[in-house]
């Protein structure tokens, strides 16, 4: 297997330190990026690397930072979504728990390629403990000329902070995140426009996941075609699986982008927990349509995942075995999106909350005839018509529940 | 009656606000310092905060009622969060949230008479891989099972 | 301009204008719950989507601008369908509470229903339970079964007066708007409130149990409360109703005029209707010593009176007491008549008193033409008792605001000294005791003419409704005095408002209008 990236230095003892994290070769590739590269050498390298967004969309971060306008006397300004709040999802945790010099770098290098002076780490609530570490980071390096003024002498100024949400799962969409950071409630956006034009205070913004921007520094030390080799040509670099559920080995794997997800499951997560049979798989967060035991030997890369109509989203894999019941998985999918819908639009906030009812009644006995087909009809009006994503990552599972486990929910009905 | 901040609480009020060109920015941060001081956000906080940063408090508590985090009465010393999201529930999460209802003899929701605990059911915490887990206050518990979870309640005070 | 098309139609689009609003220019509808041409676009009823060629989703038109070329379906299947889809999520958790909700007949959950709904309900859930008629306001009723989540309310309330006495509160399904605790909504625009809120969550306790929209016509006209002269929309009962009503009008609603108010009105003006109705003088109060007055002798017989003191040369005997609610057509013949043929020089106004003026509509004057008058030439000199008693053959009074200053046992001491006192005025009042004749005039709703606002915009307006019993408007009554006083002015062809004001534009350069 290619060599690890972001996750080398997860065992290394004190690796978020910044005295044991540039005595490992940290730093360089700010160093690099400052002092022999121009920003627009920077961006060609980064969109040369297809590096696509890690947080669960997948659009090039190359492309996002290149919507920016350049001319412009507004302040410009960083987001690192560090909201993690997407089911199965816990990657985030270990870079910033473990190398928070790395995400540094990646916010240094990024935003002296866009020109921003001010990023703002968003990070969940719930990781209260995480937020301390980053902040210990944070004044490390500080403290090392890292961060503040004139940079490593280059002129370059930059200014991070920590935001801590608290508990809104709708506050990882980028817009969402946006509205929460200016001190409102986390309602996404009407898009156009988009956060590169009116962002963050009105002014241009980019936001990137945290595994993302972490992939930063590799690019500049090695090169894109280097990156492109580390995964897919259309596709580079590594991804860090999250693996949970039914396994023996739940935990993270830093894999090449395209890895069959047969092989995380049997070979790196050690296979099924207790001999159990495999039933079905999530294989990119709770939002990804669930996959069949058929289904599964596919590779891990953002196409093949939509061809299968299925999405690598945020690379979480979740697995589920046979003595699961699948009313109970929909269940406990559908009282996650209803309880974390923002409320705003009519779809998302009623259709939710209508499936959740009605998938609670049939798992108190009280399915009736055609509850299913309602199910179905209810959430294909919620797909694609609703202001933000989250409809559709709630329609998503719901409707390939459904329809890949019609025999085992109608089961449920006793009134038929 | 109007809650009185710490100066040391005053003096990070302060420098959270200045982080951000615009006040109402510091409104989460800001929540969560009273939060922790206060162990709520009641009205009387809502008016402090909405003075604070020149917003109206009925903004403040539109902000509080849309966030789960931000607790409108008082908790118990510790608030027990229990994941009840999916793969926690693969992994027995209910059966754990029933065994601590019957040993704190409460319903969720609920605070102990002694005001120790306060247990509810949370999302997903982002701990997948040591499901099933809980979170008490803002420490993270993973791996549980019955023993874990006695062992875990007797360590606290 | 672009070009594109809606429905197969080629339409003429001003660059940069919404979809939503090309459409309306074109006579197409798009039906909508949370957009409202008075604030930015807010996407979130999803009731506007619609169908634009070479685009995989639907998209709002109330936020989608256009594109030369570009190709909109408005009512095809794809997005009827959409549309059944958002009626269905909204009726799931609203209330069976058409036949007690006062927003019936004019409910748009009810018109989009009946045009693309007609569907029965698969809902086998329980419904939220949720505050029902709370009260929000002195004037406001708030039931959040019934709410959609438009927002509009809550917009309003923090763009136009930036009060935010209402806020959106928790989360997902249980979203609610509210106010804060016990903070009411306490402005001079809260009625706007219930008319904007497209069903029945927000009702004006006013209009609440009265009567059903389905009865009421309405008519467009000007607010006379203040001198900003909003357009409004009276509401009265039309000819058919089940049982007698004491009243005809049953409230005024906004009219959209961006010169003037924009989309609202004040609350000072908007419940200020019962006057229409109230207190109405229908026939002419005798206290004279000539019998049998009637319209047709009456004229004549202040006629007399009025040639007699000209004649003798002592029309500086007359003396007006006159008000800013007179139409600018009316005084400007009580100009023509009195003041160039009579040479009347003891004039006085008599208004209601001055208000508390706010910085969006609602001016200190509380009458509309004041201005008006001013431009015609008055000098608004406020009454003298002394001045006016003394020397005073014959007094005409306009309209009853004297009582609202003065006690009426004062007033009668001065009435006393003066020969001959008539009274135009459409209220009844304790003046009617104190002056020999009494004639009913009409209100501003019940004639035609125009009248001048605060900022100098000359607003034409006709009749609403029709005048009560024996009552004339004013300015038929100068006409005929006119007539009948052999005045010097070509007063025959005077034979409407419409008529006199484009008389008065050719004398004064202020009322001359511009093409």
């Amino acid at each position: 297997m290619k060599e690890k990236l972001l996750s080398k230095l997860f065992d290394v003892e004190n690796a978020h330190t910044i005295s044991v994290y540039i005595q490992k070769g940290g730093y360089k590739a700010v160093q690099k990026a400052l002092k022999e590269m121009t920003p627009e050498k920077i961006l060609d390298e980064v969109k040369e690397a297809n590096l696509r967004g890690r947080g669960g969309a997948g659009f090039p971060a190359g492309v996002k930072w290149g919507f920016v306008p350049k001319g412009t006397d507004k302040p410009k300004y960083l987001c690192v979504n560090a909201d993690e709040g997407e089911p199965g999802t816990f990657k985030d945790r270990y870079i910033m728990t473990h190398n928070p010099h790395l995400l540094l770098e990646g916010i240094i290098i990024t935003s002296y390629c866009v020109g921003i002076h001010n990023a703002f780490i968003y990070i969940r609530g719930e990781y209260e403990v995480i937020a301390l570490r980053l902040e210990e980071a944070i004044a490390e390096a500080y403290a090392e000329g890292y961060l503040g003024k004139d940079i490593l002498g280059s002129g370059f100024d930059l200014e991070v902070c920590v935001h801590r949400g608290a508990g809104a799962y709708i506050c990882g969409e980028e817009t969402a995140l946006l509205e929460s950071l200016e001190g409102k409630r986390g309602n996404p956006r009407l898009k156009p426009p988009f956060p590169a034009s009116i962002g963050l205070f009105k002014s241009p913004t980019v936001i990137n996941n945290i595994e993302t921007l972490s992939n930063v520094p590799f690019i500049i030390l090695n090169g894109a075609d280097w990156f492109k080799k580390q995964g897919l040509p259309k596709d580079g670099g590594t991804r860090i699986f999250g693996v949970s559920g039914m396994v023996v080995k739940p935990g993270i794997f830093e894999l090449p982008v395209g890895t069959n997800l047969k092989e995380i499951i049997f070979k790196h997560a050690g296979g099924m927990k207790k001999e159990k049979t495999l039933k079905a798989v999530i294989p990119g967060g709770m939002s990804a349509p669930i996959l069949t035991p058929d289904e599964i030997d596919i590779p891990m890369d953002f196409d093949s995942l939509m061809e299968a109509k299925s999405m690598l989203g945020s690379g979480a894999i979740i697995v589920i075995d046979e003595e699961t019941s699948m009313l109970e998985v929909l269940r406990l999918v559908t009282k996650f999106y209803s309880h974390e819908s923002c409320g705003q639009c009519t779809p998302c906030r009623i259709g939710n909350a209508w499936i959740n009812k009605t998938v609670n009644r049939m798992a108190n006995g009280e399915g009736k005839k055609g509850d299913i087909d309602n199910i179905v009809r209810v959430a294909s009006n919620i797909l694609g018509k609703t202001l933000c994503p989250l409809g559709d990552a709630a329609a998503m599972p719901i409707l390939s529940i459904a329809q890949k486990f019609r025999d085992e929910l109608e089961s449920h009905i006793k009134d038929k | 009656m109007s809650p009185e901040f710490s100066e040391q609480t005053r003096k990070k009020l302060e420098e959270v606000i200045a982080r951000y060109p615009q006040k109402r920015a510091a409104l989460l941060p800001i929540l969560h310092l009273v939060q922790k001081e206060i162990g709520y956000i009641s009205g009387a906080e809502e008016k402090q905060v909405a003075d604070l940063l020149e917003i109206k408090p009925i903004q403040v508590r539109e902000v509080v009622t849309f966030y789960t985090m931000y607790n409108r009465q008082s908790v118990g010393k510790y608030h027990i969060q229990v994941c009840s999201n999916l793969t926690c529930s693969l992994l027995g999460a209910q059966t754990l949230i029933d065994y601590l209802m019957e040993k704190l003899g409460i319903d969720l929701g609920e605070t102990t008479e002694d005001k120790k605990f306060t247990l509810s059911t949370v999302e997903c915490l982002g701990a997948c891989e040591h499901a099933p887990c809980m979170m008490v206050n803002y420490d993270y518990y993973g791996n549980l099972d019955k023993k874990t979870i006695d062992k875990i309640l007797d360590n606290l005070e | 301009m672009v070009k594109i098309f809606i429905d197969g139609q080629p339409v003429d689009a001003l660059e940069g204008t919404t979809i939503f609003n090309a459409a309306k220019e074109a006579g197409i509808a798009i039906p909508h719950f949370c957009y409202h041409p008075a604030f930015e676009p807010e996407g979130t009823c999803r009731m506007c989507l619609v169908e634009i060629e070479g685009m995989p989703k639907l998209e709002l038109s109330c936020s989608t601008r256009v594109r030369d070329g570009m190709k909109v379906f408005t009512k095809n299947e794809r997005v009827v369908e959409a549309r059944k889809g958002v009626l269905e999520f909204l009726l799931a958790e609203h209330p069976l509470d058409c036949p007690i909700c006062d927003q019936a007949g004019e409910c748009k959950l009810q018109d989009y229903y009946e045009e693309y709904g007609l569907f029965d309900s698969q809902f086998s859930e329980v419904k939220e339970k949720r505050r029902k008629k709370a009260q929000i306001a002195r004037n406001l009723l708030h039931d959040q079964e019934r709410c959609v989540l438009c927002r509009r309310c809550v917009r309003f309330l923090k763009e136009v007066t930036g009060t935010n006495e209402l806020g959106v509160f928790e989360r997902g399904n249980h979203t609610e708007v509210n106010i804060l605790d016990e903070i009411y909504v306490d402005n001079n625009y809260s009625g706007n409130l219930a008319e904007i809120c497209p069903v029945g969550a927000i009702t004006d306790s006013d209009f609440r149990f009265k009567t059903r929209s389905w009865f009421l016509d309405s008519g467009d006209s000007i607010c006379p409360h203040c001198s900003r002269g909003c357009s409004i929309s009276i509401h009265y009962i039309s000819a058919f109703h089940r049982f007698p009503v004491p009243k005809r009008v049953f409230r005024y609603n906004s009219r959209k005029n961006p010169a003037i108010n924009g989309f609202w009105i004040c609350d000072v003006g908007r419940y200020n209707y019962s006057y229409l109705d109230d207190n109405r003088l229908e026939r002419i109060i005798n206290n004279s010593r000539e019998d049998n007055l009637t319209w047709e002798t009456v004229i004549p017989f202040i006629a007399k009176k009025m040639r007699r003191l000209r004649d003798m040369d002592e029309a500086s005997q007359l003396t007006l007491i006159l008000n800013t609610w007179l139409t600018n057509e009316e005084l400007f013949l009580v100009k023509k008549l009195f003041i160039e043929n009579f040479h009347v020089e003891k004039i006085f106004f008599v208004d209601p008193p001055q208000g508390k003026a706010d910085d969006i509509l609602l001016t200190s004057e509380r009458t509309p033409n004041r201005r008006g008058a001013h431009e015609i030439g008055f000098e608004i000199k406020p009454l003298d008792w002394s001045m006016l008693s003394e020397n005073t053959d014959m007094l005409l009074v306009f309209g009853s605001f004297l009582t609202e200053q003065t006690k009426s046992g004062e007033i009668k001491t001065h009435l006393d000294k003066i020969k001959n006192t008539i009274l135009l005025t459409p209220h009844s009042s304790d003046l009617d005791a104190l002056v020999d004749v009494v004639l009913p005039t009409t209100v501003i709703p019940e004639k035609s003419g125009s009248l001048t606002n605060v900022d100098g915009i000359v607003q034409e307006f006709s009749p609403v409704l029709e005048g009560k019993g024996e009552s004339r408007p004013e300015w038929k009554i100068l006409i005929d005095l006119a007539n009948l006083a052999n005045a010097d002015f070509s007063v025959k062809t005077f034979t409407s408002p419409a008529v006199i004001l484009e008389e008065m534009g050719k004398e004064i350069a202020f009322f001359k209008k511009r093409q």
